[in-house]
């Protein structure tokens, strides 16, 4: 049994849809990214799965239970972290999380402890006795997460976990996000932070119009782009026009360009298996190599790829 | 139940960290009776004590503002994004509506106990019957106005300059045409049939008839009952269909 299931599963808002016949799973103790641009209908389905929305048709269910006909049931097992922290100006961070704790049934000689380590661990706990409305951005998105992390709930959803947090704090909220999926929660994360998803996922998902465009591990998202992997090469040869042509006769190679006398840019599929050939090829032709840098192409290659637009650039659709 | 109480104390708490707004309520309408309520009273010749017939009325608008209060505070949370996250919370729908009326019950008991008490005292009514009848009669209305606000806060979801305008206008037309301040058989024939439509008027004279005032310058009793029950039925519930429906289908949600 999947942990998450969707069939067919569709969201309309007036004549726009925000999510269109999405069959999507996530497997128990997996932590699936959501990848797509802004109005890609990643937190309409996240807001789905939460019960918060309800579906225009087809079928949602979370650890066998349907997010319609079950709800309550489903927010019993289930935590979210929102995109934008809003809503309890009056209140103060301490407070919030100690309020979230017991309504959702977090025991109470636990509470305080849990509260305190993670108020400590994601660097609140100077601000804890401030009011929300005086916390930085920050701060309040740290608080958002926070929740969760004193929950610890079966199945987990984070809607953008460190936007507008710095490089410091995201490295906490992963290293968090990591240690509730060792402990056993599935996790569903919903980012258009290409380096975010690099670092999290088992799996991504490319939602591109409220449609899954491909699902599938990083490594092999990436190894599907032909001529995804770039290799740049400083060679010293007496021959480079030779040489240029029989790399790019080599298996593997796409494209070979020269960006100066001795150096070459190789655009290629699968660059750990094509450099060792390319060294071969380069030791027969008496070539000396000076350098090889190998880059490999990011999820934002790979969105760019399967949607034919860039990720950051895509619009709100 | 333990969550709902929770849900409820949360939010009161930091409202009654100082209980400011309350109290300037219990001021104003102390100053208003006793300096306003006096004066007017030297004016108003046709009925016996006006002043009394002044408090009651109060009362009856401090209800009001409290109930529709309510309903605003429901469509803040929903723009606020409060509305999603006590959504996502492991409480039953019909629980964290109930939550919300209770909320908004509990502030106007708190709101109303030196208005209602006074007005009792001043009354000479003070007995657990008379109170208790009162205030029987005031969460019915309040319930029916705070339904009629959250009926109407399907308008919020669309713009929330035209719910702002139309329940401020709604409000303004509900009090003015209504028994809260002149009795329903001094009114004009046109400002009567207007009145009628108000459910504070029916609030306000089935205060005083329990409070004692001459049944013949008050509407029927028993019709004020019936309609105070109706309002509150029928709102509150078209209300929370609306309100279900909505929050669970629309983007601002």
């Amino acid at each position: 049994m999947y942990a998450v299931e969707t069939k067919n599963l569709t969201k309309r808002y007036g004549k726009t849809f925000a999510l269109k016949n999405l069959d999507f799973t996530i497997d128990e103790n997996e932590i699936m990214v959501l990848l797509g641009p802004n109005g890609s209908g990643k937190t309409t389905l996240l807001l789905i799965l939460a019960t918060v929305l309800k579906p225009t048709s087809g079928q949602a269910t979370v650890m066998g239970l349907d997010v319609a006909a079950q709800s309550t049931r489903v927010r019993q097992i289930l935590g979210i972290s929102f995109q934008e922290a809003r809503g309890f100006w009056r209140h103060k961070p301490a407070d919030i999380l100690r309020f979230h704790a017991s309504v959702c049934g977090v025991p109470k000689t636990e509470r305080n402890t849990l509260i305190d380590n993670v108020l400590r661990d994601l660097e609140l706990w100077d601000a804890r006795n401030k009011l929300f409305m005086h916390l930085s951005g920050g701060q309040a998105k740290r608080l958002e997460v926070a929740k969760v992390f004193v929950h610890r709930p079966k199945f987990v959803i984070f809607d953008e976990p460190s936007s507008q947090v710095d490089l410091r704090g995201k490295r906490k909220i992963w290293a968090q996000i990591l240690k509730l999926r060792e402990e056993g929660s599935t996790i569903l994360i919903a980012t258009n932070e290409v380096r975010e998803a690099e670092y999290l996922a088992d799996r991504v998902t490319v939602l591109d119009k409220g449609k899954s465009v491909v699902c599938d591990t990083v490594r092999h998202l990436k190894d599907s782009i032909t001529g995804g992997d770039v290799v740049e090469l400083e060679i010293d040869t007496p021959q480079p026009h030779t040489l240029k042509r029989t790399l790019s006769q080599m298996k593997g190679t796409v494209k070979i360009t020269n960006s100066g006398a001795n150096n070459f840019k190789a655009y290629v599929s699968m660059a750990e298996s094509w450099v060792p050939r390319m060294t071969n090829v380069c030791y027969r032709n008496k070539a000396r190599i000076l350098s090889i840098r190998v880059t490999e192409p990011s999820l934002d290659d790979v969105f760019l790829h399967f949607t034919g637009r860039a990720l950051r650039g895509a619009s709100n659709a | 139940m333990r969550n709902m109480i929770r849900l409820v104390w949360f939010d009161l708490k930091t409202e009654l960290k100082p209980p400011v707004w309350i109290i300037t309520e219990w001021i104003i309408f102390l100053v208003q009776v006793s300096v306003y309520g006096t004066m007017i009273s030297q004016l108003v010749t046709g009925i016996e004590n006006y002043s009394n017939f002044f408090a009651v009325g109060l009362v009856i608008m401090i209800t009001f503002d409290m109930a529709s209060h309510t309903g605003r505070h429901f469509v803040e949370h929903a723009h606020e994004g409060r509305l999603p996250y006590l959504l996502s919370l492991p409480v039953s729908r019909s629980k964290l509506f109930l939550t919300i009326a209770l909320q908004g019950g509990t502030e106007l008991a708190l709101m109303l106990a030196v208005p209602l008490t006074v007005t009792v005292m001043i009354m000479g009514n003070l007995t657990l019957v008379s109170v208790a009848a009162c205030v029987l009669t005031l969460f019915g209305l309040g319930f029916g106005v705070a339904g009629l606000m959250l009926a109407l806060s399907f308008v919020a979801f669309k713009s929330s300059d035209l719910y702002t305008a139309i329940v401020t206008g709604l409000s303004t037309i509900i009090i003015r045409f209504s028994t809260v301040l002149y009795p329903f058989i001094f009114l004009p024939p046109q400002y009567a049939s207007a009145a009628a439509f108000s459910p504070l008027t029916y609030g306000a004279d089935l205060v005083r008839f329990i409070l004692g005032f001459d049944p013949a310058i008050l509407v029927n009793p028993y019709y004020a009952v019936s309609i105070l029950t109706a309002l509150a039925v029928s709102t509150l519930g078209l209300g929370l269909i609306l309100i279900q429906r909505l929050v669970e289908g629309v983007k601002s949600a």
